[in-house]
């Protein structure tokens, strides 16, 4: 074979090796692109969302003294922090007795508790919508929350099974061998060791209820009216830079939630581990 | 004896609140819209009392039929090129990213800080005609004009990828990095080029990964309703779409009910394709 013949052949195999990374970096780009544009003509002075006109922090004033934006942004905290909180605790509680206790149906429990995850979204808030209706329920915060819950019910099971199926089950029996009860074993010794799982668990499903329009859209009230069904009807009138300036602000929230989180835990986290 | 007595009694506690939930909040209202289903209605919308296929019968008119055409084809389209793009993003971030994959990771989740109808806001800003595409498109001089991209189902389809593509890329990168490296290694060793190794070692164990990216694509995004609006402009809706309207605008709830529960056996023939797949990938290993 001559190094002519060979040359399409090494050219095609050199495109073939090096496709997985172009496509990476194209993806990305596809990804980042609109954030990055997005998070610029947050400071547009002008009230267009494409020209750019000069800096200005204009657009982050009128959010701030937005009365509808804070309303909601009110309402989507308040659900965010109480869904998750029931989230966190029923799916904690059904993981721990998941993995560590035996009773019949444990597998279809395990499923079912996951089962939200495959089913439509938009049924699963049709159905509780009927229900509440035909239970003659009025829609406000209690809707709101328990359709939250739903939705964030999955993830937080999954999350706390995960740790809790892979604790050293000698840690307990150690604890029993030194003469600690049930309680005492599960609260200083099983309970401490989920912490982190259970906080990823809350964080998470707060934040899933703060971003969620579909459940929302069926079992928000009058004057319950949540942060993305705001903004979705901010968008069908049409983008200004206040949408950006909104966004960007929620960057810069959870940045800080972060950091926060992290100055405070990562330091347990690392102890747990050497422990 | 007690002791047994007592654990029982403590397992069940443990398990109360969510077996409610579940059977209050979601098998219960199953059944009340599955029951809906089949009630009559008054003229005005009112549910009647009774028993009828009408409401199903009405899904399978013209009108009806082409939004369940739309939704099932954006669905398709959405899964084929969610696996297309998120099969070598979550391979390069497993085999080649090296030190640089938990950043990678982590890059793909940082969109999400943003609500995403604000992320979907700016795709309609660089979809518009005077948006960035557009302008570097004309710039570039591969178009003479600005094109109308917004309104088309091109435009959904961009924001559908874009919106579940981190779906596809984290079940496939979870089959991905477990691969023993040895059995590819074995596959060069064999003889096979790095196009046989693939096809013949990687793929097949990575199927699993797929299938559920697959599943966790497909499924939700035939209950989509907002991107189709805010990109699409309305005019391609989709079964989401359908079941806004059916409850939230025309108060139509016996047919709603009946999409609500088509919608529901589409997720449920997902599902039992999945695990039928699954079941016969993992006899072929």
């Amino acid at each position: 074979m001559t190094a002519r013949a060979k040359a399409p052949g090494w050219f095609l195999r050199r495109v073939v090796h090096g496709a997985p990374g172009w496509i990476t970096l194209l993806t990305y780009l596809f990804m980042l692109l609109p954030f990055a544009v997005l998070i610029t003509f947050a400071f547009n002075a002008g009230k267009s969302t494409v020209v750019w006109t000069g800096f200005s922090f204009r657009w982050f004033e009128k959010v701030v003294s937005n009365g509808n934006i804070l309303d909601a942004m009110q309402v989507s905290l308040i659900v965010a922090v109480a869904s998750a909180a029931v989230s966190t605790a029923i799916g904690a509680t059904a993981a721990v007795a998941i993995t560590r206790r035996s009773f019949p149906g444990r597998d279809v429990l395990g499923a079912a508790l996951a089962a939200p995850l495959v089913l439509p979204e938009i049924v699963l808030a049709v159905a509780l919508l009927m229900f509440m209706s035909f239970a003659g329920m009025t829609l406000g915060y209690t809707t709101l929350i328990i359709g939250h819950v739903l939705v964030s019910i999955p993830f937080a099971t999954l999350i706390v099974r995960a740790a809790a199926s892979s604790l050293d089950p000698r840690l307990e029996d150690a604890a029993a061998d030194l003469g600690a009860n049930e309680w005492q074993t599960f609260t200083m010794v099983t309970l401490p060791q989920l912490i982190p799982a259970i906080f990823t668990a809350f964080i998470l499903s707060a934040t899933l209820s703060f971003d969620n329009l579909v459940m929302s859209t069926f079992t928000s009230g009058v004057g319950t009216t949540t942060l993305p069904l705001r903004i979705y009807s901010m968008l069908k009138l049409g983008i200004t830079p206040e949408i950006n300036a909104l966004g960007a602000l929620m960057v810069l929230a959870n940045v800080t939630i972060l950091l926060l989180v992290m100055g405070r835990y990562l330091p347990l986290m690392l102890k747990t581990n050497r422990r | 004896m007690r002791r047994e007595r007592r654990e029982q009694l403590q397992t069940g506690l443990m398990l109360a609140p969510s077996l409610l939930l579940l059977g209050l909040f979601i098998l219960l209202p199953l059944c009340v819209v599955f029951a809906y289903s089949f009630a009559l209605r008054d003229p005005y919308g009112a549910v009647l009392p009774g028993f009828t296929f009408d409401n199903y019968k009405e899904l399978v008119q013209g009108v009806y039929l082409r939004v369940l055409a739309n939704s099932v084809s954006l669905a398709a389209w959405t899964t084929a090129l969610c696996l297309l793009l998120g099969y070598p993003v979550a391979y390069f971030i497993a085999f080649k990213a090296g030190r640089a994959a938990p950043v990678l990771l982590l890059l793909l989740l940082i969109p999400f800080w943003v609500n995403f109808l604000i992320r979907i806001s700016a795709w309609v800003v660089l979809l518009g005609r005077g948006g960035l595409i557009n302008q570097g498109l004309v710039a570039s001089g591969l178009i003479d004009e600005p094109i109308g991209m917004l309104g088309t189902v091109g435009a959904t389809l961009v924001g559908m990828v874009y919106a579940f593509l981190p779906m596809a890329v984290f079940p496939i990168y979870a089959a991905l990095t477990p691969i023993d490296r040895r059995l590819m290694e074995a596959g060069a060793d064999l003889g096979a080029g790095p196009a046989e190794t693939f096809a013949r070692v990687t793929l097949p164990l990575s199927l699993p990964g797929v299938l559920a990216a697959a599943l966790f694509v497909f499924v939700p995004s035939m209950g989509v309703f907002a991107i189709p609006v805010l990109l699409g402009g309305g005019k391609d809706i989709i079964l989401g779409n359908l079941i806004v309207q059916l409850f939230l605008e025309f108060r139509n709830v016996p047919v709603g009910a009946a999409v609500s529960i088509l919608l529901l056996g589409f997720s449920g023939l997902g599902i039992l394709l999945y695990m039928r797949a699954l079941r016969r990938v993992e006899a072929m290993k």
